[in-house]
């Protein structure tokens, strides 16, 4: 079972790879099984020898096709499965229940209800929230201490919905499945992850964790965020005021420094959100006593 | 001497309040106004770069203290923090502070193996899959249902609200 899933997504990656295949010496077009033998010769995983196996991938047509979402839940796997080996998830069972349901609902109200939705706090002192492709949400332990309510919890989550409701890390994989998976080979050819194949695949996807989504990527799944709070029936500034409180760690904050770097400035995003919501939102935000059930949960340090 | 007592659990009760006031700064002039609403009546004037005290959040708008006057305004005049640049030496008296935060809460402390770093780039890097964790996260999942009755108890109702339009923030707006 842990091997089939990264094996997979292997083969899903490199069917992305296959239409910079040019020409073979004798002119005649390279099929992805001669660029697959060319790259892989023999190497065999699992029993597997993938150089024949690719060889199955066809044509660069199918290259092209959009990623079916049963491909994009098990990629999305492999990737939770490599964050959760980074940092895994707290214990505290209530509080993973909670977000959970906070998750589930506003994801209800996003683009994309019916994918299999997962929530975790992953045990970090830092602050960061990740999302892989297929509906897995991750949010570390040090930015969950920083939410004030349930409202600024949902407005982080919101912001992560809409990352894997516009496929952001999605395409972002397939982007960057060319280099990630040359020098992943180089790795496995030379011997250096003796045969551990899911290391390999997983790290072309978290490459892209590690060097963080676009401006473009980031503001808009802002704007979305605040909009899948709202229709949850959130008040929208939730996220506004965990920016507003991330804004006052400062850059020189430790905590802070992974974040800053794979994110746009929070007085950035803050900036863009002013601009983008309309006074209307003000409106959408009647307080509501009912979600004084986050306090005895989640014992924020601040209202 | 018996009327001491009072005094100093008045002091007391007058250092706590401070204490749970939240320290901002103004980011633009605005109008301190009565109520949470732009037609109420205005109180004063704060200007740009003033540190004043968070008293409450009522959606777009916050209460504030600025010197001796009280009053609302909205959210996005101002920014938490006094505006005071973290030192980059803090980087190495947080380990303290991690350390002392993961002691008092008693959560599994994952700082024995990563020290204060958390989660960071070489962290992902190393990272050795864990499909257990996945497991394990599988396994918390809500179903729709209980979402449902979740929103139930915490009085959320979906509404219809129309995505928002990208656009730029105007050249000159507050960047930092």
């Amino acid at each position: 079972m842990t091997a089939r899933v990264p094996v997979r997504f292997f083969l899903a990656t490199l069917a992305l790879l296959l239409p910079i295949a040019c020409a073979t010496p004798d002119g005649g077009p390279m099929t992805g099984k001669d660029l697959a033998g060319a790259v892989l010769g023999d190497y065999s995983i699992g029993g597997i020898n993938l150089g024949a196996a690719v060889g199955v991938a066809k044509n660069a047509n199918e290259a092209y096709r959009e990623i079916p979402q049963d491909e994009e839940i098990e990629i999305g796997r492999s990737v939770s499965a490599a964050l959760l080996g980074a940092a895994p998830l707290t214990v505290d069972a209530v509080q993973q229940n909670y977000v959970n349901r906070v998750g589930m609902w506003l994801a209800l109200q996003s683009g994309r209800p019916d994918l299999p939705w997962h929530f975790g706090i992953i045990e970090a002192p830092t602050v960061n929230a990740f999302a892989t492709p297929g509906g897995n949400v991750f949010v570390t332990r040090g930015l969950v201490e920083r939410c004030g309510s349930e409202a600024e919890l949902a407005g982080v989550l919101a912001h992560e919905i809409a990352h894997v409701v516009q496929k952001h890390q999605l395409n972002d994989i397939r982007k960057n499945a060319k280099q990630g998976l040359m020098i992943n080979l180089a790795s496995l050819k030379s011997g250096g992850l003796s045969g551990d194949a899911a290391r390999a695949f997983a790290r072309v996807g978290l490459e892209g964790y590690v060097r963080g989504l676009s401006r473009e990527d980031e503001l808009e799944a802002d704007r979305i965020g605040v909009v899948i709070a709202a229709r949850a029936g959130y008040e929208p500034y939730g996220l506004v005021m965990v920016l507003q409180t991330l804004q006052s760690l400062g850059p020189g904050d430790a905590e802070m420094a992974f974040f800053l770097k794979t994110h746009p400035s929070p007085s950035d995003r803050l900036a863009a959100l002013e601009v983008a919501m309309p006074p209307s939102f003000e409106q959408l935000a009647e307080p509501n006593p009912a979600l004084a059930r986050y306090a005895p949960v989640f014992k924020p340090t601040r209202k | 001497m018996k009327r001491s007592m009072p005094s100093v659990v008045a002091v007391l009760f007058f250092w706590s309040a401070l204490c749970s006031a939240e320290p901002a700064v103004s980011v633009r002039n605005f109008d301190l106004k009565q109520s949470p609403a732009g037609d109420a009546k205005a109180v004063a004037t704060v200007a740009a770069g003033t540190v004043v005290d968070l008293v409450q959040r009522q959606g777009a708008w916050v209460q504030l203290t600025a010197g001796s006057d009280t009053g609302w305004t909205k959210l996005f005049d101002i920014k938490m923090g006094t505006g005071a640049l973290a030192p980059a030496a803090k980087t190495s008296s947080l380990s303290g502070i991690a350390q002392t935060l993961n002691l008092a809460t008693g959560r599994r402390d994952s700082s024995v193996t990563t020290g204060v770093r958390g989660l960071d780039a070489e962290m992902l890097k190393k990272a050795q899959p864990n499909p257990q964790e996945v497991t394990t996260l599988l396994g918390y999942a809500s179903t729709a249902d209980q979402a449902q009755a979740f929103a139930n108890v915490g009085k959320l109702t979906p509404r219809a609200v129309e995505l928002l339009k990208a656009e730029e923030p105007p050249k000159g707006a507050p960047a930092k």
